[in-house]
């Protein structure tokens, strides 16, 4: 069949212009934006579950709006919203870490000890 | 921003889309609007607070022309951040479209094939594609207007479809037909008795604003005109599924194959810009040809820039540069009087400013930072042979 299998390009042809000092700031803002996108999408589905749930005599969003949290159910989620900030700020905090990582501070040195220690 | 949210239109020639798809679709325009509406306005506050006052003390004069306000703005944080998630809402905005087409081509490709009997559609695998529009892909989507992936491809007529309505963020209307219908409404309000019998439409891309001539002027033949050939096949497509009978044929509109005096109607819709300077010239000749004696030639663009201060013409400037629209600054600044009389053209140039006739949604009465289809108004460009 025609157009079984094709994939469509990616890239419009013409330099791509970046904006910030340093363009990975740009990267990071898109990829920042397709998480966004992608966030969102999931939020839809989770809207559309509502709605078709309500809608099927499921249950309703009013359900899930006055439903109770037990001590569990919150003590739960907040382990996973620690999770989560921890995950997410991993670069900070790594950061942080390596202040008194200094055998490490050198990378080039540790390379030339591996490849060098034959010697 | 809108006061209701109405969706595109569907009609036959649109990829179906998943849950998710459609999701991601939805989240592009939001994106756009949120810009519009949200961070667009804080470039004037950047410029009056910090970016201007860095110029002048420097200068001890204010900024007096677009490049002026760039050095200055180029190197504001808030232009910046604002510059680089505008191109990142026009690269998402081609990726959501894709996404369902590559998934479902080849039922696109089929349905296309089988387009029932309406209007017709000539193609010429021959025509060559003018340098400007293989130079760079226009708007950035990837491939342009012409790539073709594979027999009778549509995929970029299908995804250009999809993206026209994200991009105007529904402000064009259900069936992307602002510039069309906007045109008719001010053609039968100025020239209430012209009912023209043969209509051209130059560039046509997917025909979404040629079908309001095709609607308003039912007993009129319409023709339209496009170099890239997956425009073509969708656009016919998508006519034929709204049972509005019009003309497709692949031409270039710098020399096309219809007689001299054929036509009582030639248009345009935000074509020029996207041409060169030897090419529209030619086009606004060969206009002035194939119109009969008293026909009317009418583009239909976004405003020049004459009149507006040299801060809004460097926004409004945006795209030059950053959406892939090279000929976009000298065709905002060219003397269309000068065009059209050395074309042939005698009667008064026709250069107004149309009101928009979708007028559903509020406006942002600004053509600036990718909000065109919310401008309010068109510009129309033209004459009388």
């Amino acid at each position: 069949m025609s157009g079984e299998g094709v994939t469509l390009k990616r890239r419009a042809k013409g330099k791509r212009p970046f904006y910030f000092s340093d363009p990975d700031v740009d990267r990071l803002l898109s990829m920042i934006m397709a998480l966004a996108g992608e966030l969102s999408v999931t939020r839809d589905r989770l809207d559309t579950l509502e709605r078709v749930a309500q809608e099927k005599g499921l249950f309703s969003q009013v359900d899930i709006e006055t439903f109770a949290l037990d001590e569990e159910a919150l003590s739960d989620r907040s382990a996973r919203h620690q999770t989560l900030f921890k995950e997410v700020t991993r670069i900070i905090s790594a950061e942080l870490e390596g202040l008194d990582d200094t055998d490490a501070s050198d990378y080039s040195a540790v390379v030339a000890q591996v490849e060098n220690d034959d010697a | 921003m809108s006061a209701t949210y109405k969706e595109q239109a569907r009609h036959g020639a649109l990829p179906e889309t998943t849950h998710d798809e459609l999701a991601r679709q939805h989240f592009v325009r939001s994106f756009k609007e949120y810009l519009v509406g949200a961070i667009h306005p804080g470039l004037e506050t950047a410029y009056e607070k910090r970016a201007k006052p860095t110029f002048e003390a420097e200068h001890q004069r204010e900024p007096e022309t677009m490049q002026e306000v760039g050095t200055v703005m180029k190197q504001d944080s808030h232009y910046q951040a604002w510059s680089s998630l505008l191109r990142t809402s026009q690269e998402m905005m081609w990726s959501s479209a894709q996404i369902p087409v590559e998934r479902t081509l080849p039922s696109l490709v089929g349905n296309a094939r089988n387009t029932p009997p309406c209007g017709s559609l000539t193609l010429d695998p021959k025509l060559m594609t003018p340098a400007y529009h293989t130079a760079v892909d226009i708007h950035c989507q990837p491939g342009g207007y012409h790539t073709e992936y594979t027999e009778d491809d549509v995929a970029q007529g299908a995804i250009y479809d999809r993206a026209v309505y994200l991009y105007a963020m529904g402000q064009m209307g259900v069936n992307n037909a602002d510039m069309g219908d906007s045109t008719v409404a001010w053609l039968q309000s100025e020239y209430p008795d012209f009912v023209p019998e043969k209509i051209l439409d130059m560039g046509c891309a997917v025909g979404h604003s040629t079908l309001p001539y095709a609607s308003s002027f039912p007993d009129a033949e319409v023709h339209a005109i496009d170099v890239a050939a997956p425009m073509l096949r969708h656009a016919h497509a998508r006519a034929s599924a709204m049972q509005l009978p019009v003309h497709f044929s692949q031409q270039n509109a710098e020399s096309t194959h219809y007689a001299d005096n054929s036509f009582d109607l030639v248009v345009s819709h935000i074509l020029l810009h996207e041409t060169s300077s030897a090419a529209i010239k030619n086009i606004i000749g060969e206009c002035y040809r194939v119109l009969k004696p008293g026909g009317l030639m009418l583009h239909v663009e976004t405003p020049p820039y004459e009149g507006m201060s040299p801060f809004e013409t460097f926004l409004f400037d945006w795209d030059s540069e950053n959406n892939n629209e090279p000929f976009w600054r000298k065709s905002h600044q060219l003397d269309l009087d000068a065009l059209a009389s050395n074309a042939g053209f005698e009667k008064p140039i026709i250069k107004v400013m149309a009101p928009s006739a979708f007028q559903e949604t509020q406006r942002s009465m600004t053509f600036q930072g990718g909000d065109f289809g919310g401008g309010g108004v068109w510009f129309i460009y033209g004459c009388q042979k």
